[in-house]
């Protein structure tokens, strides 16, 4: 027999109780690692070098009105400005679904490569994105989701606007902080519904990033009094607006962790705590045969310790396989995509899972260490 | 050796203190004992055998005298010192057996040798040799709730002899048996201190069981009579 051995027989001996444990510990590193995930998932900062250089402008009075297309020749004039596109949402219905979960955009095709750097394309899906009016980009997640092929054709019907399109997939683009888009020529929009002379919103890209600022105060300068007054802003602060909406949500997930990892140090507490209880009087006579305080310890740690990496180990491990073998945009209809189990959550689990295995055999440790011999072979069974 | 002797004891004091009371559980007590003696020792409950017996195995301490075990005055080490003297030269016998309950009688035997150097062959040998000494060298694989109570405190006699300690000491070690049992586990400390010149202290209220030692010593209100 070993001291593992030992220490092993002893930590299964009550076989339910560790189990129960194990589980416990198991299914609440799970949600602790879900919830993290998820919190990080809809909270990703745009931190992308292309969205801090662009501007988007609507409408001051709100997301939906429109602006006229006069206001680009204006914008373009403008000395900070280094390119403009319309920036239109369609949000048409793909085919019969109910409900489309990716987004399509009229834009200016030449100008989609200066305002979007980040998307990777190659060279002759561009050429042939920009010389067919109802060409469009698909975005690698959206292509690779339904399958599309260079060539298809997509049907759309129109929810917002009164048109339906027919687009044919010229490329496919990858490489942006969400590749779900699809990208196609304002034109082609101009022409379905027939002398539109109007744009959702625009994209405008500053010369430099020490001009975005200048650019912004500029173009809000420039329609101020106008019919059409605009509100300018970066694209990341654009996205910050709505990240802040889910600032409530992130204090309530914070919460709820807090309080899953509160409940677990109770769970392995007590467990340990009952574990060590019932062997008063054997650990005891361990220590009149001679064990020292510092190895009665290292058992009961190492009883801790194995109860909460067993557990950490089905949990977390089960997380993140979990995670990077199911389809979670398919499972969550598009409303999680990557669903990232990333190194840092990774390690923020097994984090809590050692401080766990430490925590909860500090009380259990110490009351060992004072006890006495004497005293703990008069402790009945 | 038999000149040397085991246990030098001076007036040895145990006193606890319980709010304004004064529990006086061994009142200067001088004694001593030798090597290989089969020291039997008797008294009314609560007259400080236990005690005793605790503060020469080393495990519980004097409030004032002395207590010299081999020469080595035992009140005195530390508590890590004190652990790894008790593991070489000490055994113990408890009146409840005291056995792991999820190990193998092997198992609960070789438990003291874990803490020496002893590779896996020798603690091996020891093992099997101290079994083979308490008659149990085919129940080795059993657990203790496999064992009767009379072979339970066999492989507790098994463990308290594998390290090959000077003194064994054996808190009434017959209470919880019959007295067929008793006899046995009896013989086999006899035969340790007549053959392996082994000191035995053996604290029990049964007469019969005093007979099997070399000398009888009485205690009566923490004081020797
Ligand atoms: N922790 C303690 N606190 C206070 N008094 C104690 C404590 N332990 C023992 N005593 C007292 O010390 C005295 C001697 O106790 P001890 O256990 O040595 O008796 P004993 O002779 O072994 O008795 P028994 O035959 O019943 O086992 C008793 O009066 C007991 O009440
Ligand atoms: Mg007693």
């Amino acid at each position: 027999m070993s001291t593992g051995t030992f220490v092993l027989k002893n930590a299964l001996r009550n076989k339910r109780r560790a189990g129960l444990c194990i589980l416990s510990v198991a299914v609440s590193l799970f949600l602790f690692v879900t919830l993290l995930v998820a919190l990080r998932e809809i909270t990703i900062p745009p931190e992308d070098v292309g969205a801090a250089s662009r501007i988007i402008v609507r409408n001051k009075i709100s997301l939906g009105t429109l602006l006229p297309a006069r206001q680009r020749a204006v914008l373009e004039r403008l000395p900070g400005v280094a390119a403009v596109t319309p920036f239109t949402w369609y949000g048409g219905k793909f085919r019969d679904e109910d409900a489309t979960l990716f987004g399509q955009f009229a834009v200016d095709p030449l100008k989609l490569p200066v305002l979007l750097p980040e998307a990777r394309v190659p060279p002759e899906q561009w050429a042939a994105f920009f010389k067919d009016r109802r060409a469009c980009l698909v975005g690698k997640i959206v292509a690779d989701q339904y399958h599309f092929q260079l060539g298809d054709r997509l049907p759309f019907t129109g929810t917002i606007w009164p048109c339906d399109l027919e687009l044919r997939v010229a490329g496919i683009y990858e490489g942006t902080l969400d590749d779900r888009n699809v990208f196609f020529h304002h034109d082609y929009l101009n022409e379905a519904v027939g002398e539109l002379n109007q744009v959702g919103t625009w994209w405008v890209k500053a010369r430099s990033l020490d001009q975005m600022a200048e650019v912004v105060a500029e173009i809000n300068h420039a329609f101020a009094n106008t019919a059409a007054e605009v509100r300018a802003e970066t694209e990341r602060a654009f996205q910050m607006s709505m990240i802040s909406m889910w600032g409530n949500i992130r204090i309530l997930v914070r919460s709820i962790c807090s309080v899953v990892v509160f409940t677990l140090v109770l769970v392995s507490a007590s467990t340990m705590n009952m574990a060590v209880r019932e062997r008063f009087r054997e650990l005891a006579v361990l220590k009149a045969l001679g064990f020292r305080r510092r190895q009665l310890f290292a058992f009961i740690l190492a009883e801790s310790f194995g109860l909460a990496l067993a557990g950490a180990l089905v949990g977390v491990g089960g997380a993140w396989f979990f995670y990077s073998h199911v389809s979670i945009a398919r499972l969550t209809q598009g409303i999680f995509i990557t669903f990232e189990v990333t190194p840092r959550i990774l390690g923020q689990a097994w984090l809590i899972a050692v401080g766990l295995g430490i925590g909860a055999s500090i009380a259990p440790a110490v009351a060992v260490a004072r006890m006495s011999v004497v005293e703990g072979l008069k402790t009945l069974d | 050796m038999a000149d040397t002797p085991m246990v030098v004891i001076r007036n040895l004091s145990k006193v606890y203190r319980q709010g304004d009371l004064d529990v006086v559980a061994l009142n200067r007590i001088s004694l001593q004992i030798d090597s290989g003696e089969f020291l039997a020792l008797m008294g009314p409950s609560g007259s400080g055998k236990s005690t005793l017996l605790h503060i020469i195995a080393g495990v519980d301490r004097p409030t004032g005298g002395e207590c010299r075990v081999q020469g080595i005055e035992v009140t005195r080490l530390n508590e890590s010192a004190l652990a790894d003297w008790r593991n070489q030269n000490v055994g113990f016998v408890f009146q409840s057996f005291n056995l792991i309950p999820v190990l193998t009688a092997y198992e609960n035997v070789e438990l003291p040798l874990l803490l020496t150097g002893l590779n896996r062959r020798r603690r091996r040998q020891q093992v099997n040799r101290a079994l083979e000494l308490v008659g149990l060298a085919d129940r080795s694989r059993h657990l203790p709730r496999q064992l009767s109570g009379g072979q339970e405190q066999r492989v507790a006699i098994a463990r308290a002899l594998v390290t090959d300690p000077a003194l064994i000491v054996a808190d009434e070690p017959t209470g919880n048996l019959d007295s067929r049992s008793a006899h046995e586990a009896l013989g086999i400390l006899q035969s340790l201190s007549r053959q392996s010149g082994k000191t035995v202290i053996l604290v029990t209220h049964d007469p019969k069981a005093a007979a099997f030692g070399t000398r009888t010593i009485h205690l009566e209100k923490g004081e020797l009579t």
